[in-house]
């Protein structure tokens, strides 16, 4: 296909089908809470086998780079995952994402509902390149959501390109300070896990910001990952006990696991013999508690798990990913639920 | 009048249950009907967005049409289909209708159809039938996503609002199916050339309602006849309130999800079993190989949007992103739709 030039197709240092820009947010208005992200591109992973995975992502540019949990910081690089996004329903958001001229990223607040401009979908709206732009959004609804790159997806996502996106419910007023619930009137929960769960395609970790965009076989379609992980962490082994990964907790307490299918094939993640009360999903409460031992997940669903034990001792978890037309499992990932 | 005592529907009229293009248009009627269709089973070339043409097989609408997917079928419980199905390929062939949920039997097939002879089916839909079905070639495994598939949609007698009884409602004339597919080429060759069947698949084109996406800027962007954001069949627009049913159905191999932006999705069935509650979701598994989801896209302001918008676009696309590209790169070629607030 030969590239266009011009408009909305023009190329760009080798990507095509892009529409960059950097526009004045329409309706900006003083946001209650702010993020301002930037962009790596530089960064690894160091598998549990001794293989460093290149990785990009999103910078925190106001401190040093704090993730959701992982704690695989890239020499060079930022957090992997990216630093979270966090915000209490109700609030008006900004994320303001810089990229300078020579790139071209997005940031899709994924299950968050914004106008056309917000929603950072490049050939509905434009991709960020060669300045800032800012994100307005209203947090409406509490729950589990994830924030993407939306350029080239399938490699950038596949980079790396995804931190977690919380937004708490506004605290009761009679509620004890410091009570934390899943969202308005919902369950109490004590401990907080986080697990986005994604596989990795090493061979993909090759390729340039634009492959493929202007036409050719860069694999795109072929998709054979190697590593397994939950929240930046290698699920071979190291997610076992990562204290960023690994859930401890005593008896008595609950537990919420905000379960992320982060990665492009489907999942089914077991909770060890314990049982999860599901409360919602894709940041919606469900209309009734759904109890299971296990969830069979697709590309981007949510569910937010409230796990209570009833007996101490150590249940292990697994995360099995599974081919997309065999349904055969092409790995497993797996962590701890700690109960002393 | 005696609910047996069928109403003739014919010629014109038909154009209200056989549906080639849009929203799916459907008047209750008091009295059931006989649903007559002729399909024929043809095959063709198709370009896929890199140029590459790729052989398909379907059930055409007229003798030389190649029709990606079947033109659907609208009809209501009580009413009897009367199809007939021409085969003009050299190969045996056969219509089925699948059966509502997983390991149901099917509701209706055809049998074998020899080169050059006609099938029929003739069924009377039995009460509480309602729901969406897919029908498609299960002489062999690959059929189906060669192309022989498409929707029927079977309305609760007398309602324009409900896919069940009872279920949520959704405006009247205003349902769409949205069919996947995924297409490896190697296997498509091979029963062109009447080669040996492939034992593993690898899709390099994805589509929905049989065509890919063409983003702004290129070769027939806006085209709705080869870009699927443009595809009155598949194109999701309306205005607040216009609450949509999304007859969600899978004739590929692959596995998906369905992700729509600016709502959730309210989900009502999985693989035809009515779900005990209702989720709101923005991201759907829809299995396999016949799998079916159907949802209703509520079309409420987009939640989060500050301040206020009730118009936009949006994408519905699949997020295992992989099919979100066409001969493995130019991503935003893929099984992906627009949603439209107006």
């Amino acid at each position: 296909m030969a590239m266009t030039t011009g408009g909305g197709g023009g190329g760009m240092g080798g990507t095509c089908y892009v529409y960059p820009g950097a526009p004045a947010t329409i309706g900006l208005v003083t946001a209650d809470i702010s993020f301002q992200r930037g962009i790596y591109m530089n960064g690894s992973m160091l598998m549990d086998d001794g293989v460093s995975v290149p990785i990009w992502g999103f910078t925190d540019l106001t401190a040093a780079n704090g993730g959701i949990g992982g704690g695989n910081m890239g020499a060079g690089g930022g957090s992997f995952p990216s630093p979270a996004i966090r915000v209490t329903e109700g609030q008006i958001v900004h994320t303001a994402l810089t990229v300078n001229q020579m790139l071209i990223h997005t940031i899709h607040h994924h299950g968050i509902e914004p106008s056309t401009e917000n929603d950072g979908v490049g050939h509905f709206s434009f991709d960020v390149s060669g300045g800032t732009y800012t994100y307005q959004w209203k947090a409406s609804s509490a729950g589990t959501y994830f924030y993407h790159c939306h350029v080239n997806t399938p490699l950038h996502a596949e980079m790396g390109m995804y931190g977690g996106l919380i937004i708490d419910p506004k605290p009761l007023s009679t509620d004890p300070a410091g009570t934390k619930r899943a969202f308005k009137n919902g369950p109490i929960y004590d401990v907080e896990a986080i697990w986005a769960c994604d596989e990795i395609d090493p061979a993909l970790h090759t390729l340039s910001l634009g492959a493929g965009t202007c036409g050719g076989d860069v694999g795109l379609n072929n998709f054979h990952p190697k590593y397994f992980i939950i929240t930046g962490v290698d699920g071979a082994s190291s997610a076992l006990t990562n204290p960023s990964v690994a859930v401890n907790m005593t008896l008595g307490q609950t537990a919420l696991v905000r379960y992320i299918c982060a990665g492009f094939f489907p999942q089914k993640i077991s909770f060890g013999g314990l049982t999860a009360s599901v409360v919602a999903s894709d940041g919606r409460p469900l209309p009734a508690a759904w109890n299971t031992t296990s969830i069979e997940a697709s590309s981007a669903e949510r569910y937010d798990c409230i796990i209570k034990p009833t007996a101490k001792g150590t249940y292990t978890v697994t995360v099995q990913f599974l081919h997309w037309i065999t349904g055969s499992v092409l790995g497993t990932a797996r962590t701890r639920i700690n109960v002393t | 009048m005696d609910r047996r005592s069928f109403l003739k529907v014919g010629g014109a009229g038909l154009a209200s249950t056989l549906m080639g293009s849009g929203m799916l248009s459907w008047a209750p009627r008091s009295e059931a009907a006989t649903i007559s269709k002729t399909y024929y089973i043809n095959d063709g070339i198709r370009a896929m967005p890199d140029g590459v043409s790729v052989y398909f097989k379907s059930y055409g609408d007229t003798a030389t049409a190649l029709s990606l997917p079947a033109s659907s079928i609208i009809c209501q419980e009580g009413d009897t289909l009367s199809i007939t199905v021409i085969n003009r390929l050299l190969k045996t062939h056969n219509f089925v209708i699948g059966g509502l949920k997983a390991g149901d039997p099917p509701l209706a097939s055809t049998g074998n159809i020899a080169s050059g002879a006609t099938g029929k089916i003739t069924l009377t839909i039995p009460t509480g039938a309602a729901g969406s079905y897919m029908f498609y070639d299960n002489v062999t495994s690959y059929n189906r996503f060669l192309g022989l598939h498409g929707g029927l949609a079977i309305m609760p007698a007398g309602s324009s609002t409900t896919l069940y009884t009872g279920s949520p409602a959704f405006k009247p004339n205003r349902q769409l199916f949205w069919i996947f597919n995924d297409i490896d080429p190697a296997l498509h060759n091979a029963v062109q050339l009447n080669g040996t069947i492939p034992t593993s698949f690898t899709p390099r084109y994805f589509t929905i309602n049989g065509l890919s996406s063409r983003p702004p800027g290129a070769t027939s962007h806006g085209d709705p006849t080869i870009d699927a954001l443009f595809d009155p069949r598949s194109r999701l627009a309306g205005s607040v309130g216009d609450r949509t049913l999304l007859r969600i159905l899978n004739a590929g191999m692959c596995s998906h999800s369905v992700h729509t932006h600016a709502n959730h999705m309210e989900w009502l069935t999985n693989n035809g079993v009515v779900r005990s509650s209702v989720w709101k979701k923005d991201s759907l598994y829809l299995r396999n190989s016949l799998g079916k989801i159907d949802s209703i896209y509520p079309f409420m302001s987009p939640p989060d949007a500050y301040p206020l918008v009730n118009t936009g676009h949006f994408p519905m696309h699949l997020h295992d992103e992989m099919s979100q590209t066409a001969g493995g790169g130019l991503y935003q070629f893929g099984s992906m739709t627009e949603i439209e607030f107006i």
